[in-house]
This record gives C-alpha cells, structure tokens and sequence, in this order.
C-alpha cells in the first residue's frame, strides 16, 4: 500500500512538471485554394506576445515560430492515412543596434523598425504552399488542420527549462482542423 | 540485485554525463534538453526504487529476524552516512558557489559598458544616417527639375562629390530611372521597397538601416525628387566602413549575449541545480543501493554461521557454513566448521559408548529380570531403586514390607554383609536373604538377594520325617512281634492253670496286649507308607470317575455324602492311586471331624466337589464339623500334628506330601457357617 503511494505521488510530480498547454493564438481565417503548383494555404493568426517573451525577444533572443499544417483522410479500418504534412519555421529577432526586428522565413529576411509591423507580418501567412502537385490524393474528404507554436526546443537552454514549469513562455494555438472536400489538386 | 545496482548506476553515471553536458550548451543535446531531463528524472526515480525496494526488503528480513539483519541495517546505516553527509556537503557548497559566481557575472560595470557600446554605434549609424540625409538633400536640390537625360551623368557626378556608395532615382511606382554606384561590378542596384518609397513621400524623408544577416552594414536614405511632371524618389546607399560594422557587431553580438544570460539566469542557475541535484540524488542512491548491497554480502557469512550455528544447536551436524572470503571472517567459518567437525566425531564416540554399556546393561538386566532369587538394590538413602522380577513373584504384595525389613536390617548391621532367613506373615514363605553394601566408588546402596526356600525346607522336613519314619517303624515293628506271640503264648499256657477269673482277666490282658500291638503295627505301617511313599506316576485322569469309585466304599457310612462333580471335567495330570489315598484320608478326615456330631445327633453332611479353575481341577472336601482350631493352621500338613483323640496324625501330611510331588497346591480353610473345606488343586493332563 506504501508503495502504491510513493509511485503515485511521484507519478503526480512528473505530472506537475509537465505544463498545462496554453492556448494563447487564435487561429482566425483559413483558406486553402488550388495554386497551379498544388494547394496553398492562407491563415490568418491572432494572439499577443506575452511580456515575459517580448522582454526576452528585446534582449536579443531569437524566437522560433513553427506552424504546422496536416492533411489527413479517415479511415475506419487503419489508421488515418496522412495525405501530406508540411510545417514553416519564422524566426522572430532583435537586432539592437539597428533597433529593428527581424523576420526570416527561410532565406527571405525582412525587417521592421517596430515588433507591430514584424507581427503583423508573421500572423498573416500568405500563399504557403501546403500540398505539392505530385500528392496523390484520392476523390474523399480529408480534414485539414492548422496550427501555430512558439517552438520552445529552438530557445536557449535554460529558457528551456523555465518553459517546463512556466507558463508564460508558451505560445501555442490548438489544432483548428476543417473538412476539406475531395480536394482539386491541378494535374498536368 | 548487485548486477540491477551495478547496471542503474552506470545508466545513471551516463545520463548524467548527458545531461551535464547538455547544461554546457551543446547545440545537439541542447535540442533534446527536457528530454534528457525526463529520461534523467526516471533513471533517479528507477535508482530510488530500487533503493526503496532494498529497505523494504531488509525491514521484512528485520520483522521476521532473520540474523544478520540487524548487522546489515547498521553497516548500511554507517555506509549510507558516509555517503550522504559528503555529498550533501558538496552539494551545498556547490550550489552556494554556483549562484554567487553566475550572479557575480552580471556586473553594473560592464552592464553599462556594453550598454554604452550599443549606444555608441546607434549615435554612429545616426550621425551617419543625417549626413547621408544631407547629402541626399543636397543631390535631390540639384538633380531636381532636371530632365531624364541629363540625370544619369548628374547623378555619377553627384554621387563622385559627395561620396555616397550608391545612388538611385525611380519613379512613383518603383522602377528605375537612373542609377550610380561605385562598385561597378554590381549590375542591379538595390530599389527602395514600396513602404520606403510611401514613408518618403508622407514624411519628405525615407532613412533605414540595411542589416541583413551576413551582408555588410549598410545606410539608405529616400528622398522625393520632384512632383512633376512625376513623382520621382532619390535613394542614396552608403555603407558603413567595414572595420566599424566589424567592432559594432562584435559589441551588438556580446551585448546580444550577455542580455540573453542576463535576462535567463534564474533558468541557467536552475539548470545547474538541477543537474546537480540529479547527481547528488543518483549518486545518493546509488551510494545507498551499493551500500545495501555490500552490507547485505557483509552480513551475509554471519547470517550463515548463524545457521549453521543454530543447526549444531539442533544436533545436527552435518550443516557446514560455507567459506565466502579470505579474510577474518573466512578463518571463523573455516574454524566453526572443523569446530563442528570435531564435535560430530566426540559425538559419535560418545553415541557408541552409550550403545555398548546400554547393550551392557540389558544383558545385567536380563540376567537380573531372569533370575528366580529375588534382588532388591537401595541406594544410598536407603531408598529402593530396582526390584528385580523374582522379587516380585516371591514377595508379591510384601514387597513394601520386606524392603522395609531390609532397611531396619540394613541399618542395625552397619556395613557388614549379612545373612538371614526369615518367614513372610502373609504367605508364609520362608526366605533365605542376604545383604551386601555395593561399593562406594559405583554410588554406594546396598543389595539384597534372596531366595524362597519354603520348598527346599518342607523337603528336607519331609526327608526327615520319613527317615524318622523308617526308622520307628524298624525299630518299633521288630519287638511287636515278639510282644503278641508272647502274651499268645502266656495266655495259652496259663489259662489252663488259673482260676476261673484270674483266667479271664488274663485273657482279657492278653487281648488288650493283642490289639494294642495290632494297633501300634498298623500305625508302624501308616509310618512305613508315608516313608515309602513311591514317586507319582502321572498319567490322563478322570477325576470325577475316580471320585465316584471312593465314594461308592462309603455308601454305607453313617454320614450323607453329597456330590457336586462338575461336568464335562477335562482329564487330570496324576497318579490315580495315590490320589485314590488323597480322597480316601480327606473324607476320612471329614467323617472324623463329624463323629462327635453323629453322637450328637445333628446332621452331618460331606460335600464333595470337583470343579475347573483356571488351568487346574480343583477338589473340595467340605464338612460341617468343628473345624480345625486356629493355632494349628500353619503347621496342619505336618505329621503328628492332629486334632483328633486318636489317629496317627499323617492323614493332612500324606495329602500334602502327594499333591505337593503332583506340583499341585493344597489349601485349607475354615467356613464362615461352621466346618472346614480342603482343597486340592491338580494340573491339567495337557497342561503337564
């Protein structure tokens, strides 16, 4: 009986250690349309830095933004077949001695003077081209879903370890899923 | 349960090390940080269990005392303190230190200094940026109002003068009118952004800094040329002198640095203590886990010796502590064993020692119980220890009672050895006994062997009195003879001659002489019988027949004789004659006993019985007569010894002499009414 405590209560400890998700980014406007390369998704986001991540963005740190899109069709005797997955990295920085922030999506590299326009350029993304051409997709509805994070395994590390126990330095909508219906991929 | 310690405390050790490392930034590990974290929390956890499982364990093995328990609970005690007051020392100052030095890091001094920097090179780029603004004033007022084919040579002209890298007009809408630029070799100048070219036109000026990552640092200012007869932009580009764009990275990447530390110190001081507190706890654990081991395998030889010992304590010696090391405690098991070695064989000598003087003494025992003399051994107190089985069939009931006369004559006669003979009350036997003390040195007490020699004294008296016998009646018969032929004689020749009464009172005399001798040799032959009689010759009888035969001669006699044969009677072992004489002398006995009440006028009655008992024929004389007196009851088979006026008193003898040589018994007693009953016990025939 002792013993059944002990695990327990340690099984609780564990618990504790692992945060509550923190729903903080709205997933606003999501619109997924047939591009001649495959589909391209457009969502719009809405969420607030916290303080704590603005102070620590405004000391340098870069912050890694992921979003994450997936393409899934149900299937009731297997498991779901992913159809297609594909994820962007936007990396948020501050460069203090030209006083700019600076967004990067890959190579392309923006930079604003004000972390407003550096925002809102980073909520709104634009012609993301989710599912390529050569996705064989079938004629079945599939479900869509979207969402965005703060990726706080790219934070140095003792921010790491903070965000184990700290709320307040996560970032992270849920998944906003949608039925997509026998989606119209262009053949050539 | 060593191998698990030895396993946990590697996988420990090594995902330390992981996690050491990862705290010292290592780009790879430090993707993977929480899990490390995670995999470090189980591995202690997994450490602690065992630990816990350990101390569960021994307190079981402490409940149920097992030996060597409570041994090995100290040494774990002891080890688990050597183990956790050092390292919580450690531990302690470890984390002092740790926080102090990361917090000494962070410095006013060089907070300010590089603060100061970053501000330095913001005025820098500003100075810069208004001059370039100026320039860019200036070229603007110059190339304004020109035509679009003088303004590519005004423009080099201009750029050349005032020494600006780059300079560039466009339309409204972005596209490129003219353009001059230092470095020839780039073909595409940079266009001002949409927003640029909107900011400049609102605001009359445009200024940025171009600091893309990995390109050289540079200014660009947006000025408005002119409205009309279009809207046209002036952008000038100047980069910053390289070797200032070198010291202000360098100062922006060390500021960039050190806030970033400055603002996650409170997370890098966690995160050495946390991995140091994992490996404080691992090697806690670990240290506590080896240590239970180890005093487990400690506690382990003694726990054996334990058994081992309480197996010897048992009497089994056949149990041997098995030798687990070299050292001390190696040399006690080895030296318990021979120990145990030796006691098995002093055991064994000793067991059959025991077996010879046991065998020893169930042969005395034998002998003793087998032995028809009675022996009686009192110890020193005088107290009886062993009666032999003798003793017991010759004193019976007496037992107490002759022991107790043994005493009393223990203590009257000291230490001597003694003889004595002596007559039991109850039975009347008569015993011979004698008496020696045993020696001291055996524990001393005394012995007493003793015979019944009733038989052996009635035989000799019985010897006797037919020697007696024999010779009374040689001696007696010899002159009869003469005696009757001579009063015979005396008669005849004097009865002529005498008187008519003297006549008669001789021949009266000579009568009385005639008889009295006839008298005195019959009972010389009753003598001479008794002397004489022959040894029995047994053989099957019938009783009852023989019985009824006697009986038949006394048909006549005045006193009823009555039968109770039993029927069905097996045979008899015995001489028929002479057990013819038996029943002839018992009813004469009878009919002699009753004369007087023949006289008297009662009615006498004779009973004569046969029965089984056990396994022998009794045959009972009764009568209704007087009886035999008291005093003569002990002494009645004797010859001579009678309770009539007249007879020879050999009646009982020759009764008891016979029955005695058919080795059977005879009893009389007085009955509770009146008279007296004899009894005869025979053998049976197959029973012989």
């Amino acid at each position: 009986m002792r013993r059944i405590a002990v695990i327990s209560g340690f099984l609780g400890i564990l618990l504790a250690v692992v945060p509550a998700r923190a729903d903080d980014i709205e997933v606003r406007d999501i619109a997924l349309y047939s591009v001649e390369e495959g589909l391209a998704l457009d969502a719009d986001f809405a969420f607030d830095l916290t303080p704590r991540l603005a102070d620590v963005l405004a000391n340098g740190v870069p912050l890694y933004f992921r979003v994450e899109f997936e393409l899934t069709r149900w299937r009731w005797y297997w498991l779901d077949d992913r159809a297609a997955s594909s994820s962007i990295h936007l990396r948020l920085s501050y460069h203090a001695l030209s006083r700019q922030y600076r967004l990067s999506t890959g190579a392309l590299q923006q930079s604003f003077p004000t972390l407003e326009e550096a925002l809102n350029v980073l909520k709104r993304v634009r012609n993301w081209l989710v599912v390529d051409r050569t996705a064989r997709l079938t004629n079945a509805d599939y479900e869509a879903a979207v969402r965005m994070r703060l990726d706080t395994t790219m934070l140095p590390m003792p921010f790491q370890l903070s965000a184990l126990t700290r709320r307040d330095l996560h970032l992270e909508s849920p998944w906003k899923r949608f039925i997509v219906r026998a989606p119209a991929v262009p053949k050539r | 349960m060593k191998w698990l310690v030895i396993i946990g405390a590697v996988v420990a050790a090594v995902g330390l090390f992981l996690l050491a490392n990862a705290s010292a930034d290592t780009a790879l590990l430090a993707q993977h940080y929480p899990l490390l974290l995670g995999i470090n929390a189980a591995l202690a956890a997994l450490l602690a269990a065992l630990v816990v499982t350990q101390i569960l364990m021994l307190t079981r093995r402490l409940r149920a005392r097992v030996f060597g328990a409570r041994l090995t609970l100290r040494l774990l005690a002891r080890f688990a303190a050597l183990a956790v007051v050092p390292g919580l020392i450690v531990y302690a100052v470890s984390v002092q230190f740790l926080t102090r030095s990361i917090e000494s890091w962070f410095d006013v001094k060089v907070d300010a200094a590089l603060e100061g920097g970053i501000n330095l090179g913001q005025q820098v780029i500003e100075r810069m940026t208004l001059d370039l603004q100026r320039k860019a004033n200036a070229m603007a007022l110059e190339l304004a109002e020109r035509p679009s084919a003088q303004l590519a040579t005004q423009l080099e002209r201009l750029r050349g003068q005032l020494d600006v890298d780059e300079a560039v007009v466009v339309t409204g809408s972005g596209r490129l009118v003219a353009s001059a630029a230092q470095d020839v070799t780039r073909l595409v100048p940079e266009l001002p952004a949409g927003h640029a070219l909107r900011q400049a036109r609102a605001k009359r000026s445009y200024t940025a800094v171009d600091a893309v990552v990995g390109g050289p640092l540079a200014l660009r200012v947006v000025v408005p040329l002119d409205v009309s007869p279009e809207v046209r932009f002036l952008q000038v580009r100047q980069s910053v002198p390289p070797s200032f764009a070198r010291s202000a990275e360098a100062v922006e990447a060390a500021y960039r640095d050190y806030r970033e530390l400055a603002i996650s110190r409170d997370g890098l001081k966690r995160i050495y203590i946390v991995t140091l507190t994992f490996a404080l706890l691992m090697a806690l654990f670990a240290a506590v886990a080896v240590a239970a081991t180890q005093s487990g395998l400690l506690a382990e030889p003694l726990a054996n010796l334990a058994q081992a010992t309480q197996a010897v304590a048992r009497g089994d010696f056949s149990r041997r502590a098995p030798v687990t090391s070299r050292d001390e405690l190696g040399v006690l098991t080895e030296s318990f064993n021979s120990m145990t070695r030796q006691l098995e064989e002093a055991r064994r000598g000793a067991e059959s020692n025991r077996v010879a003087i046991e065998a020893a003494k169930g042969r005395l025992e034998n002998i003793l119980a087998n032995m028809s003399a009675g022996v009686l051994v009192f110890d020193r107190d005088l107290g009886l220890s062993i009666s032999n089985h003798g003793a017991a069939a010759i004193l019976g009931t007496e037992l107490e009672a002759f022991a107790a006369l043994m005493r009393a004559h223990f203590a009257e006669q000291g230490d001597q050895s003694w003889q004595l003979e002596l007559q039991l009350r109850g039975t009347g036997k008569t015993l011979h006994a004698r008496g020696a003390h045993l020696p001291q040195a055996t524990g001393g007490g005394s012995v007493v062997v003793f015979d019944d020699i009733t038989r052996l004294i009635q035989a000799q008296r019985a010897t006797a009195w037919a020697e007696v016998a024999r010779r009374l009646a040689h001696e007696i018969k010899n002159p009869l003879t003469p005696i009757q032929l001579s009063a015979e004689r005396l008669q005849m020749k004097l009865a002529e001659r005498l008187s008519r009464e003297d006549a008669d009172t001789l021949r009266r005399s000579t009568e009385t002489i005639v008889n009295q001798v006839a008298a005195l040799k019959a009972m010389v032959d009753d003598f001479r019988d008794y002397a004489r009689l022959p040894a029995p010759e047994p053989a099957p009888l019938d009783l009852n027949a023989l019985v009824c035969q006697v009986l038949a001669l006394y048909e006549n006699s005045t006193v009823l004789i009555a039968k109770h044969l039993a029927e069905s009677l097996p045979l008899a072992w015995a001489d028929g004659a002479q057990i013819r004489q038996v029943i002839h002398n018992l009813v004469q006995n009878a009919q002699d006993a009753l004369e007087h009440r023949v006289e008297s006028g009662a009615s006498p009655v004779i009973e004569v019985r046969t029965e089984l008992l056990g396994d022998r024929i009794r045959l009972a004389v009764s009568d209704n007569g007087g009886g035999f007196p008291e005093e003569l009851m002990a002494r009645i088979f004797e010859p001579y010894v009678t309770t009539k006026p007249r007879g020879t008193g050999l009646g009982l003898a020759i009764v008891k002499k016979i029955v005695d040589e058919h080795h059977g018994a005879v009893t009389i007693e007085n009955q509770p009414s009146c008279g007296a009953s004899v009894s005869v016990l025979l053998p049976l025939a197959k029973a012989a």
